[in-house]
């Protein structure tokens, strides 16, 4: 199995002895060895997977890094984050997958209404199976672990990724203050329940939600 | 396989850090926010903006100013509460029955104890009282005592001394020469001619990159005269003619008016 090790926070480094992992187009910065690069078309889920992303707008360029040495990865000095999954769902916007195990099945899922809050638009992107997967956040993730009984409220600007079985919903706090321009700037949270692990990064992208 | 480190309300640490970049608040009561900080929350949490209905006397308690009142909240209730700033330091500090003046773009969040006040010099804030408050730097805070001379874009603010005045570097804009370096930058000018000087007891805190932070709107100041940024123009530098502003030594600017050009 692909070995994945972060250099510094902000690069990946993945050792490869034959085997091949999947990254995003173009994070890579480096390599040692021989290695091929080959364009993943709809990012390796076949022409289902495909025409679901081109449908969904869940866009994901992925390539197949296959050869024997060390390969790097790095995305605009964004900082990377290393998920081990053992068999979990791992949930992550597509613009924040930066490599994962070849292993690892990809796909898309409805997420409804809280995507679209995130401007991320209405699907996400699901990684199954059992390996490692990088995700990128702006600055380094806060790892948070939703119990039962301790339900946790996220802002849709700084979610970045889930995993465990969580049900999520649109919480909003709008009243008729927002709509006279005197809103929290809270207005929207996600509240996930269950159990499970979430993600957040310490910094909002700018959502939909944000200014109200 | 290591997973990474993972935090639950028992675990996350109580008004402190969690990392660099993402503070936590041990949330029982009221704590004031700027507007959209908060990025994850356990417990249970209302956030209002302040300014209305039963919380405007928190606005005559604590801000003192209902011109920027707008971009504040009212986090209220029990929980842990991360906030975080477009991934830059955050900081915690403690004010104990003192003052500081901070940059409006860098103040975060604070406890009600302290009171918000608008400083007059623009774009800083006040606060003055006993509590905590999180501030936002572009890297670490560096604390320096006064006396000392720091580069504009460094200073984050400063507490317990008396406000900084200008510092132009003297040696180097005297004379002709001097004055011809200064508007035209030929021969070489540092970038480092004008600093602000700190004086008197206190502290002085910087952050590690010249790079600032978005500033904040601080709210509008009654336009009287005597009020700094109040709009109205006092003496002979508002005539006609003359640009306002600050005049360099050795600048033209008063041999023009000496020879009426």
């Amino acid at each position: 199995m692909a070995q994945f090790r972060l250099q510094g926070s902000k690069v990946l480094a993945v050792d490869l002895a034959g085997e091949s992992v999947k990254a995003r187009n173009g994070a890579m910065i480096a390599y040692d060895g021989r290695m091929d690069f080959k364009k993943l078309t709809g990012g390796g889920e076949g022409l289902r997977g495909m025409v679901t992303r081109r449908l969904t707008g869940e866009q994901m360029e992925m390539m197949e890094v296959r050869g024997e040495g060390t390969c790097w990865f790095a995305d605009r000095a964004t900082e990377i984050n290393l998920v081990p999954l053992r068999g979990e769902k791992l949930h992550v916007e597509a613009s924040n997958l930066l490599a994962a195990d070849a292993g690892l099945r990809t796909g898309t899922v409805f997420t409804g209404l809280r995507g679209a809050s995130q401007g991320n638009g209405l699907f996400t992107t699901v990684v199954e199976g059992t390996g490692q997967a990088a995700i990128t956040s702006d600055g380094p993730a806060v790892v948070l672990r939703v119990a039962p009984g301790h339900p946790l409220r996220v802002d849709p600007g700084a979610y970045v990724a889930h995993t465990g079985k969580l049900r999520q919903e649109l919480q909003t706090g709008v009243t008729f203050r927002t709509v006279i321009g005197e809103g929290s700037g809270e207005a929207f949270q996600i509240r996930f329940e269950g159990e499970g692990l979430v993600w957040v990064q310490p910094s909002e992208r700018n959502t939909v939600g944000g200014q109200l | 396989m290591t997973g990474p480190v993972v935090y639950d309300p028992q675990t996350l640490p109580a008004d402190d850090n969690v990392d660099a970049y993402t503070f936590c608040v041990a949330l029982d009561g009221q704590w004031f926010l700027q507007k959209g900080k908060m990025i994850a929350y356990y417990g249970e949490i209302t956030f209002d903006g302040v300014g209305h209905g039963r919380l405007d006397r928190l606005v005559a308690g604590s801000f003192h100013s209902p011109l920027h009142a707008a971009d504040w909240v009212v986090a209220e209730g029990r929980g842990r509460m991360l906030l975080a700033d477009r991934a830059f330091d955050v900081n915690s500090f403690d004010l104990e029955d003192g003052n500081l003046t901070i940059r409006s773009g860098n103040l975060l969040a604070f406890q009600p104890g302290l009171s918000l006040k608008q400083s007059i010099i623009p774009g800083f804030l006040t606060l003055i009282g006993t509590g905590k408050f999180v501030a936002a730097s572009n890297g670490p805070v560096v604390f320096v005592e006064p006396p000392i001379r720091v580069d504009p874009q460094a200073l984050v603010g400063w507490a317990d001394c008396p406000s900084p005045c200008h510092h132009y570097d003297h040696g180097y804009l005297r004379g002709v020469l001097g004055g011809v370096r200064a508007l035209t930058g030929i021969g070489g000018a540092s970038g480092e001619e004008h600093q602000f000087e700190f004086t008197g007891a206190g502290q002085v805190l910087l952050q590690s990159t010249e790079q600032l932070l978005d500033e904040r709107a601080t709210g509008g100041v009654p336009g009287e005269p005597g009020v700094p940024g109040g709009g109205h123009r006092a003496g002979p530098s508002g005539a006609p003619g003359t640009p306002g502003g600050p005049q360099s030594p050795g600048g033209l600017g008063g041999l023009q008016r000496r020879f009426g050009l």
